[in-house]
């Protein structure tokens, strides 16, 4: 087993010692109660209601899991000093972080996959409809979560696990606007500020990418170009902030 | 004993604050049109941040309610196509916002032009949707009266991909104009068939209306 495996796997076992399954469990329990409750009101859109809410949760529920765990994923080894057991065996830094991005992003995905599976069964067996189109957006959420595990081990490598959270939530806020600031640059006139919003488009994450949730719920599966093409940037943006986490990490003084 | 005193006392508390809100809360009057304050759907769809589908149920489910108390009431449907609009901008692939909202303003506001408005606002961004162009067809025939009108989004259905086989038969007896009652009470059928109970109620009525049974 490579470090980089242990160290993952280690990472997974303590956060399913946080009892995040707890998770899982309410979230199946308010999707059955939201498809029972909503149904009826809906007039006869019931199933994309469910299909819809129930890819949104999912989603955000993730998301909120990878920043909350993983903002205290690097403080804690530090506070409890386990950190210095591990850098004493022969484990360089970037495996020692690769693998907790790895064990984070397991764990995140588990969940964010064991919520899905909920949603899925319910379209299928609770309204007779096809789940299976649902997968494509699926996947292009697991890689979205990449990214934001990313973003969380980016931060926690160099700052505290508030700022970390605090960092996080607002990249993947500006993830989500990138489009419009890029819009708005172009619109204001001057051409500085197009210049600037340009360049902080292509720094920021271009979360829209992996947003196929509006196409799956109308019972239109993602094109695999689409996915192909979100997974390659999403690989990419993820590999360089793990690079730059790494080269913070190794250069970081452990106290 | 602790733990089921703190719960409780938890409980109790809840239930307190609950009953400070039903009893401060000022009154629902004009509750009705807070609608007008509604966001515009580009707002609502920058600040729902990749959760714009959910939103638009969200505001579907509004809608609906809001439809809903006024039939119980002033039967008034005022902001209809505002919160009905604001769910396209949302989700423009979603249909049913503009099927709705524009049979509630064209049949029970009997204001048909606003009717067509929206749901030629869908067909602009669904240009393919047999359903709406039928829908279109639909409100041109029986509430404006306009057969030619209606002749050629029935045709334009006919020609968009996935229509069902009426549709071709709605083409057909719309161009070869038909007597217009029986296409009428056929169009009203169709809605029996599959609209919603709020759209069944009216083609009942209307079906009564035009002298048939059901």
């Amino acid at each position: 087993m490579t470090p980089i495996v242990a160290i993952a796997r280690n990472t997974v076992r303590e956060a399913v010692r946080e009892r995040i399954a707890l998770v899982a469990v309410a979230f199946g329990a308010a999707l059955v109660a939201a498809s029972q409750v909503l149904s009826p009101l809906a007039l006869g859109v019931g199933p994309k209601i469910v299909t819809d809410f129930g890819l949104a949760g999912s989603s955000l529920l993730a998301t909120l899991l990878a920043i909350t765990l993983g903002s205290t994923l690097l403080h804690k080894e530090l506070e409890r000093r386990t950190v210095y057991a591990i850098m004493a065996k022969p484990i360089r830094r970037a495996e020692f972080l690769l693998g907790k991005f790895g064990g984070l992003w397991a764990t995140s995905a588990g969940l964010l996959l064991l919520m899905s599976l909920m949603v899925m069964a319910l379209v299928g067996l609770g309204y007779r409809e096809a789940p299976w189109v649902l997968t494509g957006s699926i996947l292009l959420t697991l890689i979205e979560l990449g990214i934001v595990t990313a973003f969380v081990v980016f931060y926690s490598s160099f700052t505290t696990p508030g700022l970390t959270a605090f960092f996080a939530a607002a990249s993947v806020l500006a993830g989500h606007f990138a489009d419009d600031l890029l819009y708005f640059g172009k619109q204001g006139g001057s051409r500085a500020l197009e210049i600037a919003t340009t360049v902080v488009y292509w720094v920021l994450p271009h979360l829209t990418l992996f947003n196929a949730r509006g196409l799956v719920s109308h019972g239109e599966p993602v094109p695999p170009e689409r996915i192909l093409f979100a997974a390659s940037y999403g690989i990419l943006y993820l590999g360089a902030l793990l690079v730059a986490a790494c080269a913070i990490w190794d250069r970081r003084e452990l106290r | 004993m602790r733990l089921w005193i703190s719960l409780a006392a938890a409980a109790a508390l809840v239930a307190a604050a609950g009953w400070v809100d039903a009893s401060s809360r000022p009154p629902r009057a004009g509750e009705l049109d807070e609608l007008l304050y509604y966001p515009s759907g580009t707002f609502v769809r920058q600040a729902a941040l990749g959760y714009e589908t959910a939103a638009a149920d969200l505001a579907w489910l509004r809608g609906v309610q809001y439809y809903g108390e006024h039939r119980l009431t002033d039967q008034r449907f005022d902001r209809i196509d505002h919160v009905m609009r604001i769910v396209g901008e949302l989700d423009p692939k979603f249909e049913e916002p503009y099927v709705f909202g524009s049979f509630v303003l064209a049949q029970e506001m009997k204001q048909p032009d606003r009717g067509v408005a929206l749901i030629r606002s869908g067909l602009e961004k669904n240009p393919q949707s047999w359903r709406l162009a039928f829908e279109t067809g639909f409100l041109h025939y029986v509430c404006r009266h306009d057969y030619v009108a209606a002749a050629h989004y029935f045709m334009l259905a006919a020609h968009a991909p996935g229509h069902p086989e009426y549709v071709d038969r709605f083409a057909a007896f719309a161009s070869q104009k038909a007597g217009q009652d029986e296409l009428a009470v056929l169009l009203w059928r169709r809605v029996l068939a599959t609209g919603n109970k709020y759209m069944q109620d009216v083609a009942r009525r209307e079906i009564e209306r035009l002298g048939e049974t059901l």
